[in-house]
């Protein structure tokens, strides 16, 4: 290894080889990834999130959450993802499609959250449920209390006002931090069926079965 | 190129060491008072798992925003000062020439340590991007390429000057993660932070940035150092040195390519995760060579700087094995999403450091003139690092193994679980605070090193040369 | 082998200098053992090692690369062409979407239409009775008077839906024959299903035109 020349050019050549290999290999497999116009719905999935989720997605960032919950399913036969109700199928690179910032996480202290908008509908947790969760802490997540403020009661309280936890004369209300986060939670869908993300079905066995 | 004079070979290099005095010192203090600090952390922020309440209303020690600090200060904070100054004195040594650009070391020492102060302060205050290891705002970001680029040019100087034109594998090791380490940061920068990419393709990027953290610049660092104090203190030939070559650049291809494992299952195509699969079976190749190699160290000969390093490269030789065989998907189907990664984490972090604590009982008296003004504190920090790392990579081990049990077990609340984990997480913290006492002696003993000058010493060496006739 | 000289750990020794450490090593054949002839097996033994694991990483790649391609997210599966697998609705669930969508605004939930406006299509001949013709109607649309089970319905107009000039609906052929099987299935009708091939066979041959009237589509089989 006399020749410095070779040498820094072998140490580039692996680095690129990794990165053209991964990233811009990746890239042009999912860089020009399209939402899929369905025309039957008539109508493109995933579907666009309200404007307010893409800030509370950025609250999500800052805040940490991904340090304990995940936003992707495994598909149901890989682990118990479907099992709990985390999500009927795997999530796949086009549910992300319009999130400036996916959070796919890497650790689940808490349960994963990539369909949590279609469980809380069919569980009917409504937005105040969530934000009194959010302040009171749920299942051993701390409530987040500094995402609140107790502001001074003058006329009627606000429709947004948590019950209880107030001091007298001052409503408890969610700060528009707070709004935003419950609001990105709340738009967080994976129901629609990709054609990717569909079970894998052995060959083998389908032969069999015909 | 100059002639060797015979003086100057027995003279044990204390010119060089002379020169490097001032700025490897400096970097050595800043990577161990990180170090301390982001120990305090991690311990914290195991504590908050036991009791979620901790600390719960201080919005700027959240759960997430305190483990992207801790996490942020051991890697950024400790593992790259500490990391520069390994490689730079080795790099220096062996060039055989003084420290050249002693200045810009200090000042990029200055500025990028002041760049972590500004980004753990953006972390807290709620600019934290998530991303792991990469956690800092993209306003710091640039400002430490630039700080790493001045630090980086003693060490390059050193090689590129160097007094002869042969070279030895820890130069090779040295070389390869300083230069590398700024290429896939910008990389990383622009394609998460400036000019985000689309998607989960993020995720992509980011743990191909997080593998090369670890297999090009972490694993790196510690292989020069302990190519070069094994034979250094033994005086033995390396077995079969020939392979090295083999073994380092079995690490550089093949290393970058294992970052997909953490996406095994996830919203990425499928090959990503089954390349990374087969390459960390193919990195197996290096750690092979790397045991032929340094064999002898397992021989314990009493050197207690090697007593560090031979715990070092036993860690980095099982995390290799570790990551090998939890890659499969058999396995990463009970391990993904638990404390076992952090554990493989902490295995991957703790060989490094145990390996540099062994450089910095070495290095530190040359660069200091002096010997280490205690032997009860060397042997009191190598007994408290050594029980913290060993209980806190089998408790966190165990944490993640019981946790993705559970997690399996879709019967399994997630309150049982917290349950379950909870003895686990309480011997990690306690894992945790052993190795900080440990670290708090280095400190301590790095600067009563450096400011109570006992009697210098000479360092003389013996002149024969032993083969090793094995 | 000597055995070590007490280590003082405070300063750890040197026992080589820089320069042979390097010197040394960068001899061929650095740190071999053996006597001269000495059979090495290391080189054998790295080069079992290697094909070993290059088998085992290779033989994993080609097993669960799923071809490398992007749309593949369980390693099992391989690569199959999007459109091959669009799920197919069941057409009485799209019919009836369709027609909520559209038809129930004149033809009602119930299919009675509005006496004297907006024939019924519940038990009628012309929704029970030749495809092309119901079909066509749907397609294009149809203009003037109709007799529907007796009564004549002077003004209706009914417009196009097929993916025909003119046709503020484009609903494609497979919505098309959805909705004709599912009113043909509703309100007590009990009329076969109509294949989305027809409607593409019909749509095909009657081209560009304008709205059925009656007496047209009586001329139809």
């Amino acid at each position: 290894m006399k020749n410095g020349f070779i040498f820094f050019f072998g140490l580039f050549f692996v680095l690129a080889l990794s990165w053209a290999g991964l990233v811009l290999g990746t890239n042009a497999q999912l860089g020009d990834l399209a939402p899929f116009y369905d025309d039957m719905e008539g109508k493109a999935f995933p579907e666009r999130a309200p404007g307010i989720a893409s800030r509370g997605q950025l609250v999500y960032q800052e805040l940490g959450c991904a340090a304990c919950h995940t936003q992707q399913v495994r598909r149901p036969d890989f682990g118990s993802d479907k099992a709990r109700g985390w999500g009927e199928r795997q999530s796949v690179a086009r549910d992300y499609v319009h999130q400036k910032f996916p959070q796919l996480g890497q650790m689940r202290i808490g349960p994963d959250l990539a369909d949590f908008g279609t469980r809380a509908a069919r569980n009917g947790v409504s937005e105040s449920a969530l934000l009194a969760d959010l302040y009171n802490g749920k299942n051993g997540m701390p409530g987040y209390r500094f995402l609140f403020e107790q502001r001074k009661l003058t006329g009627e309280s606000s429709a947004k006002a948590l019950s209880g936890g107030a001091r007298a004369g001052y409503q408890l209300v969610p700060t528009p931090k707070a709004e935003a986060l419950v609001a990105y939670l709340l738009s967080l869908k994976q129901t629609y069926e990709f054609a990717e993300a569909r079970p894998y079905e052995p060959v083998a066995e389908a032969k069999g079965a015909h | 190129m100059t002639t060797v004079s015979p003086n100057q070979a027995s003279a044990e290099a204390g010119g060089i060491d002379a020169s490097a005095r001032c700025p490897l010192g400096l970097l050595t203090a800043f990577a161990l008072l990180w170090l301390v600090a982001g120990g305090v952390l991690a311990m914290l922020n195991l504590l908050q798992l036991q009791s979620p309440g901790l600390l719960a209303d201080c919005s700027w020690f959240t759960y997430g925003r305190l483990q992207a600090l801790q996490e942020t200060i051991l890697m950024y904070g400790w593992a790259v000062n500490a990391g520069l100054a390994a490689a730079t004195w080795l790099l220096v040594r062996l060039s055989g020439e003084n420290l050249r650009g002693a200045n810009y070391l200090m000042a990029g020492t200055v500025f990028w340590n002041l760049a972590i102060v500004l980004g753990l302060t953006g972390i807290a205050t709620g600019y934290a991007t998530s991303h792991p290891l990469l956690q800092m705002p993209g306003y710091v970001q640039p400002v430490m390429l630039f700080a790493y680029a001045v630090m980086a040019v003693p060490g390059i100087l050193a090689w590129t000057g160097r007094r002869k034109a042969q070279t030895y594998a820890t130069q090779w090791y040295a070389v390869a993660a300083l230069v590398l380490l700024p290429w896939f940061f910008s990389v990383a920068q622009v394609m998460l932070t400036f000019l985000p990419v689309r998607g989960t393709l993020q995720a992509v990027v980011a743990t191909w940035y997080a593998q090369n953290f670890f297999s090009l610049w972490l694993a790196p660092i510690a292989l020069a150092a302990v190519y070069y104090l094994l034979p250094k203190i033994t005086g033995r030939v390396l077995h079969n040195y020939d392979f090295a070559i083999y073994g380092f650049w079995a690490l550089l291809v093949f290393g970058p390519w294992m970052g997909g494992r953490q996406l095994i299952g996830g919203p990425v195509p499928a090959w990503i995760a089954t390349v990374a699969i087969a390459s960390s079976v193919l990195v197996l190749f290096h750690h092979f060579i790397v045991v032929v190699n340094v064999r002898d160290i397992f021989r314990l000969t009493g050197s207690t700087a090697l007593f560090f390093v031979t715990v070092g490269i036993a860690a980095y030789l099982l995390g290799g094995l570790v990551d090998a065989v939890f890659a499969t998907r058999a396995l990463a189907m009970v391990t993904q999403f638990t404390y076992f990664q952090q554990a493989q984490q902490q295995l991957a972090l703790g060989a490094f450091s145990m390996i540099i604590f062994g450089t910095i009982y070495y290095m530190g008296p040359r660069l200091a003139g002096a010997a280490w003004p205690s032997i009860a504190l060397i042997r009191a920090h190598f007994l408290a690092v050594l029980i913290g790392f060993v209980l806190l990579v089998v408790s966190l081990g165990m944490a993640g193994w019981v946790q993705g049990r559970d997690l399996n077990n879709a019967a399994v609340t997630f309150a049982t679980m917290s349950a379950h984990t909870r003895p686990w997480l309480q011997l990690a913290a306690a894992a945790h605070g052993v190795a900080l006492i440990g670290n708090l002696l280095l400190t301590v003993h790095f600067f009563r090193l450096f400011f109570t000058r006992p009697a210098p010493v000479a360092f003389g060496q013996s002149a024969a040369l032993e083969g090793s006739a094995s | 082998m000597s055995t070590p000289s007490p280590v003082d750990p405070r300063q750890e020794k040197s026992a080589i200098a820089d320069e042979n450490l390097c010197a040394v090593h960068d001899q061929p054949n650095a740190g071999k053992s053996g006597a001269a002839g000495h059979y090495h097996l290391l080189p054998l033994a790295l080069l079992f090692v290697f094909s070993g694991l290059i088998f085992y990483a290779g033989s994993y790649l080609n097993r669960y690369s799923g071809h490398f391609s992007g749309r593949v997210f369980d390693e099992r599966q391989l690569p199959v062409s999007g459109a091959a697998v669009a799920a197919k609705m069941d057409p009485l669930v799209l019919g009836k979407k369709q027609y909520a969508l559209a038809c129930v605004t004149c033809h009602m939930p119930n299919g009675l239409g509005l006496p004297g406006v907006y024939p019924p299509l519940a038990g009628s001949e012309w929704v029970l009775g030749s495809e092309e013709r119901l079909v066509n109607i749907v397609l294009h649309g149809l203009k003037g008077p109709i007799t529907v089970k007796g009564n004549v319905y002077g003004t209706a107009a009914m417009p196009a839906f097929g993916q025909v000039p003119g046709s503020g609906y484009n609903w494609n052929d497979e919505k098309i024959a959805a909705v004709l099987t599912y009113i043909r299935h509703e309100w007590g009708n009990a009329g076969a299903p109509i294949a989305t091939e027809k409607v593409t066979e019909l749509r095909t041959k009657a081209g560009s035109r304008k709205e059925w009237s009656e007496a047209e589509l009586l001329a139809l089989p």
